[in-house]
């Protein structure tokens, strides 16, 4: 419960009083890491401990929270990178601090929530700040940028509580997890229901059609909120197609498998190549992140154990990743003024730590082996190919093509001839790059560490996967 | 009944003691007796007191009010209060405008309580006519005589279409109290054959009603009068007239119940109709108050889905919607009215609200609650009413749902000036703002953040 109030409380009070201090911000923020931490240790409860169970609207629906492996390693990745983001909070926009710890709030709820409408209920709690950073803070006038984003998302949100209501009917209006895990459904039900699910989670992962929203509002939104969005808030969509898809209307994945393939491959290769013709180092990184969500969305449905234990080792590593790459781009936009690739360039010659740990989050970002891209990336393309070799060769592409476009961003703004001029950095913009840098050696070198996180819950997944699907493997 | 007796005997209070004082100092007494009003009856309903039997009186066949309806009653008072406290009255002379809305919603009570059919028309005009009036209450303006003499028209119209049904429902049954209609009709059901007379009198009655509340194809009159009259008399339009003309309705529906499955033919396609247009014809506005006019005929539309809904096990539904729309509306009005003084009728109205904070958190959670996002009373309504009606009927739902989603492109224009951090801030001076008012916009924030993060509150009321 804490990790939800205390979230909202440091909202308000940033609402209220005016707080410049990004470092008291983040210090609060990593409150909530600390009590994850101490309080609920990993461990200990494989089947899910309930923090909390009350009655929240007539007979059907509780206030369910509840903590399993996975929910505290998803957990864990909230909590880590939310006081990395909101170090690099500018002082101008101090405001937007009060929005983030409401965002954390929800963010928390949907990984914790065991039922379903209030699973629907943080999911949208999540959103409405998030949608308010891109409008509140960014650079120029984006109302119709961040309107087509929310009624994108506002829209799968919807299909998503269609299906929810439907699923409850059938399962006698109860909204509980079990409830509506033991629900059985016949074809057609599924196909609706899984159709709704799916549809709000491929919006917000996004896979491959639906994601004309992402890279304008990454580019037009101020740092912290693509920061948000593509770090922690891309991983709700992934977290919901294990916890609330899959398990729920199961049998409907015989039907949706081949689809979501087919446009996740699509995905990774479209994204990838429109990565490399980009100018602006903000659209390199959506789509980059387009590339790598698509293959983790491939590896969950490849519903093979590698395919599991990579998405979820991969979500983390390309949460850390992907803020490190917006860091370091936040800190050449506010040193230079520009963020085009044609206009940079040696910034190594003069920024010999800056240029370090830029190449560091570069090479694990396009996964090289010994950093940590590169043992998520290749159990998800261990299942892939495992799924369909076609599959897997095409979807490998990605590695190439990842490292076409990190190592052009690199060469091109780092090296080369163009002498960009740069004021100092200060210490406290380091702190997080150094962070973050440490995690891609850590992780490349020991990422059974991370993987030792969840088995257990990860196998009860599993089963209950396949129990839906109505196949025994 | 209690609130009928508090909310008339104000009426004539403020009318007597505002002769030769300026409206905005009489205003005070009726506000006391409106909030009286809302006090005694809500106690009623819950049980704390017990009123009737000073009402003994009163034929319990004609007018009989339901703890339910005690709290509709409750809640209208409470509303009347607080349109009259967030929307300035006039400077002018003598209390004409208070006492004509203070009668207006005696006849809106009358309407909820009414159990025959002729004390519901009577209801129905002892709200329409002080309407009719007040719609033009400001006579220097044009189109203020034009909303007057257009919702004159219609009413009348509307009125005239009534009658007729409610004549013909008596020529089909023999009565006019609508127990004894539900009763006649059950035995009908049996033989699976209904009066035609009845079935030509629910219709028409119906269609009297669906032009009060505004549902498509009936709504073309609401937008122009909605525009046309003073914000104050637009805003009890949108909020009295809709509260009281949907309970009304449900119980009209409630009555012919036994033929349910005929009405949900027609009910159905004017719901998702009314949804559709409403939010629809919404996207394409430029004003303001227009944007809000046609908001409330979609949310008319969403309320129309509770028709299909057995009324008995469901009123706690209707009742969490109504509070959940008036005081989303209420309060998106009263910002319309407050930023529009200078004449900007656009969105653009919206650019000076960030220098006020309560007002800009005011647009921010009415305009959630009335779009029905999580965390407001507006989601517990919507999910409440859908999650039933989808029980009964699944394509309806998908098109309120669709309905939702159209309607966000509307509802979050105003903060495309009202939050981006760069576009510039104009000097737009809102009107002074009193402490009381300023009081009434938190409570009602926190009443619509508290009662969408703990549901079971707005259970316990109904």
């Amino acid at each position: 419960m804490e990790l939800i109030f205390i979230p909202i409380l440091a909202s308000l009070i940033w609402a209220i009083l005016p707080i410049k201090s990004r470092s008291i911000a983040a210090g609060l923020g990593s409150i909530s890491l600390l009590i994850l931490l101490t309080k609920y240790n990993s461990g200990s409860f494989p089947d899910g401990l309930t923090v909390v169970d009350q009655p929240w609207l007539g007979e059907s629906v509780r206030f369910t929270l509840s903590i399993d492996q996975i929910t505290w390693f998803m957990l864990l990745l909230t909590q880590v990178l939310f006081p990395l983001i909101v170090m690099s909070v500018k002082d101008k926009n101090w405001k937007l601090i009060s929005w983030a710890f409401l965002m954390l709030a929800g963010l928390n709820g949907v990984f914790m929530a065991k039922d379903g409408l209030i699973f629907y209920l943080f999911w949208e709690l999540a959103m409405i700040p998030i949608y308010f950073i891109t409008l509140q803070f960014s650079e120029r006038d984006n109302f119709v940028t961040t309107i087509r984003f929310f009624i994108y998302t506002f829209v799968g949100s919807l299909a998503m509580l269609a299906s929810l209501i439907y699923l409850a009917s059938l399962s006698g209006g109860s909204f509980a997890y079990a409830d509506l895990l033991n629900t059985q459904l016949n074809h057609s039900q599924s196909i609706i229901i899984g159709g709704g699910l799916l549809l709000a989670f491929a919006v917000k992962i996004p896979i491959f059609p639906f994601h004309l929203w992402q890279a304008d509002t990454y580019t037009n939104a101020p740092a912290q909120g693509s920061m948000l969005l593509s770090g922690i808030m891309l991983k709700m969509g992934l977290y919901g197609l294990i916890r609330w898809y899959m398990p729920l209307a199961g049998e409907s994945i015989d039907f949706y498998q081949p689809i979501v393939m087919t446009l996740a491959v699509i995905g990774i290769i479209y994204g990838g190549i429109i990565a490399i013709r980009q100018d602006d180092l903000k659209r390199i990184t959506a789509y980059s992140s387009l590339s790598h969500v698509g293959l983790i969305a491939a590896g969950f449905f490849t519903l093979n154990a590698s395919g599991f234990n990579g998405g979820l080792l991969q979500m983390l590593v390309h949460g850390l990743n992907v803020v490190g790459m917006f860091l370091i781009i936040d800190i050449i936009q506010k040193n230079t003024n520009t963020r085009n690739l044609s206009e940079l360039g040696g910034i190594a010659a003069k920024y010999k730590l800056f240029t370090v740990l830029f190449f560091i989050i570069v090479i694990g970002t396009a996964a090289a082996p010994l950093t940590s891209g590169f043992p998520g990336e290749f159990m998800l393309l261990n299942s892939v190919f495992k799924f369909n070799s076609m599959y897997g060769v095409l979807s490998g592409l990605t590695i190439i093509l990842c490292a076409v476009y990190m190592l052009r961003i690199f060469q091109k703004s780092a090296l080369g001839p163009n002498e960009t001029q740069m004021t100092r950095i200060s210490f406290i913009d380091y702190v997080p790059l150094i962070f973050i840098a440490f995690t891609v050696l850590f992780i490349g070198l020991f990422p059974q560490i991370i993987l030792e996180i969840f088995p257990m819950s990860l196998e009860k997944l599993m089963l209950d996967i396949s129990n839906a699907k109505g196949v025994l493997s | 009944m209690i609130g009928i007796a508090v909310i008339f005997l104000g009426g004539v209070i403020t009318l007597f003691l505002g002769l030769n004082k300026s409206e905005s100092q009489s205003v005070m007494v009726l506000r006391l007796f409106m909030l009286i009003s809302a006090v005694l009856a809500g106690a009623e309903s819950q049980g704390w007191m017990d009123f009737s039997s000073l009402f003994n009186w009163v034929p319990t066949k004609m007018l009989d009010f339901s703890p339910f309806d005690l709290a509709i009653v409750s809640i209208l008072s409470f509303f009347g209060f607080y349109i009259l406290s967030l929307l300035p009255s006039n400077d002018r002379k003598g209390a004409d405008v208070l006492g004509l809305i203070a009668f207006a919603l005696t006849g809106a009570m009358m309407m909820v309580g009414s159990q025959h059919l002729v004390m519901l028309f009577l209801g129905l005009e002892v709200l329409s006519i002080p309407l009719f009036v007040l719609a033009g209450s400001d006579k220097d303006n044009l189109y203020g005589n034009e909303a007057s003499l257009k919702y004159f028209l219609m009413g009348a119209f509307s009125t005239a279409i009534f009658l007729l049904g409610a004549a013909y429902t008596y020529g089909g049954s023999g009565t006019l109290l609508l127990s004894e209609i539900q009763l006649k009709l059950s035995f009908a059901a049996h033989f699976g054959e209904y009066p035609v007379l009845v079935k030509a009198g629910a219709l028409l009655m119906s269609v009297g009603l669906l032009f009060k509340v505004s549902a498509v194809p009936f709504h073309f009159w609401s937008p122009d009068v909605y525009e046309g009259s003073p914000n104050r008399i637009a805003t009890f339009m949108a909020v009295i007239v809709k509260v009281a003309g949907f309970v009304a309705f449900a119980n009209l529906i409630n009555t012919f119940s036994p033929m349910q499955s005929w009405m949900n033919k027609w009910i159905i396609p004017i719901s998702i109709i009314t949804i559709l247009a409403g939010n629809i014809a919404a996207l394409a506005q430029q004003t303001v108050k227009r944007t809000l006019a046609y908001s409330s005929i979609s949310h008319a539309g969403y309320l129309m889905l509770f028709l299909i809904l057995p009324m008995q096990e469901n009123q706690a539904i209707l009742g969490t919607y109504l509070l959940s729309y008036g005081l989303g509306t209420i309060l998106l009005f009263h910002l319309m009215d407050n930023y529009s003084s200078n004449g900007v009728k656009s969105f653009e109205m919206f650019r000076s609200i960030r220098t006020n904070k309560i007002d800009l958190a005011t647009l921010i959670v009415g305009t959630l609650s009335i779009a029905g996002v999580p965390s407001t009373i507006g989601f517990v309504a919507k999910y409440q009413l859908f999650s039933a009606a989808f029980a009964q009927n699944h394509y309806a739902v998908y098109f309120a749902l669709l309905g939702s989603a159209i309607s966000i492109a509307y509802y979050f224009k105003p903060f495309r000036y009202a939050m981006a951090e760069q576009s510039e801030v104009e000097e737009n001076p809102s009107k002074e703002k009193g402490v009381f008012s300023q009081i009434c916009l938190i409570f009602g924030i926190s009443l619509i953040l508290i009662m969408g993060i703990l549901p079971m509150i707005v259970e316990r009321i109904f």
